[in-house]
């Protein structure tokens, strides 16, 4: 730390003069979590459906600003920076994600009733892969992802309003030509549910190996970049 | 020694980054960069890759949502 301190103190501009007072944020924050709880809580007289919407969404905001997880960044700081704490931390999101939803989904088949989320099993075709493509593209002029585009614009930074702008446009603009992709590109693929092909046990096995083998791809990468 | 300093204000990530990987590139050693960003996802990817690159580095919060990085060119 003692080298550290030093660097501050070498710079000849200094940016303490010219530094305004900071706010004291704390009255707002205290303001706000009041305001939040109080809208859940009216919210949850409606219906309780409403109310863990709203706290999911304001959950996961926070965890997105403050962990500063990013998905654009994951997979554009390895060819930038190489470095891949991100995208391994993606990954272990990804294996994660896989584990609850294979146990929620397993959970309701063998109840006997229908399995939740089964409408997100959608047709896999070229329309996929060019999409992902474009999509990966818009993101990284962007700035950000979907999730990451709305964080920003709450965190204030007025720049990516432009672009949470447009991707509104786009995403009106999709869903308005929805239905013709659907008729001619999307249901011309072919619907993969991985335990239907694998089994439960194969499938999980499947998915997770897959995922480590790219989180050891991705450390492997990070040490080849750090050794040039 | 030479200080540059690098307005990156108002500029979403990758912006600052690979401007101050361009500007580092064309520095003498010992020379400090001060790179003046607002984005919070620049915040972790540029001191990152100075780092990973063999530089000091320091973060100075200099108002909210503004920080200064700070980086002394090593090698």
């Amino acid at each position: 730390m003692a080298e550290q301190s030093s660097l501050a103190s070498r710079r000849s501009s200094s940016s303490a003069s010219r530094r305004k007072p900071k706010k004291n944020q704390i009255p707002i924050g205290v303001a706000l979590v009041i305001i939040i709880v109080a809208i859940g809580i009216y919210l949850g007289t409606k219906s309780g459906q409403l109310a863990l919407y709203w706290t999911l969404g304001i959950s996961f905001g926070v965890i997105l600003q403050k962990g500063r997880f990013c998905f654009t960044a994951s997979m554009r700081d390895p060819y930038l920076t190489g470095g891949t704490s991100l995208t391994r931390a993606v990954l272990i999101a990804f294996a994660i994600a896989t584990i609850g939803f294979a146990a929620i989904k397993y959970g309701y088949q063998s109840m006997g009733l229908p399995m939740p989320g089964m409408s997100y099993v959608a047709p896999v075709s070229l329309g996929t892969v060019f999409g992902a493509f474009i999509f990966g593209i818009g993101m990284v002029i962007a700035g950000g992802c979907a999730s990451g585009t709305l964080m920003r614009v709450g965190e204030g930074f007025h720049m990516q309003i432009l672009s949470l702008l447009f991707f509104i446009i786009g995403s009106l603009w999709g869903a308005h030509d929805f239905g013709w992709w659907k008729l001619n590109v999307i249901s011309k693929g072919k619907e993969v549910f991985l335990p239907d092909v694998f089994g439960w046990a194969g499938a999980l096995f499947v998915q997770l190996t897959i995922i480590v083998l790219l989180y050891i791809a991705a450390e492997k990468y990070e040490e080849k970049r750090k050794a040039q | 020694m030479n200080e540059v300093i690098l307005d990156c204000l108002g500029e979403a990530c990758p912006v600052p980054l690979v401007k101050a990987q361009n500007k580092i590139a064309e520095m003498n050693i010992g020379d400090i960069l001060i790179v003046q960003i607002d984005h919070s996802c620049a915040m972790k990817n540029l001191p990152e890759w100075a780092r990973k690159d063999g530089h000091n580095v320091e973060v100075e919060e200099v108002d909210d949502g503004e920080w200064e990085v700070i980086i002394e060119k090593l090698k």
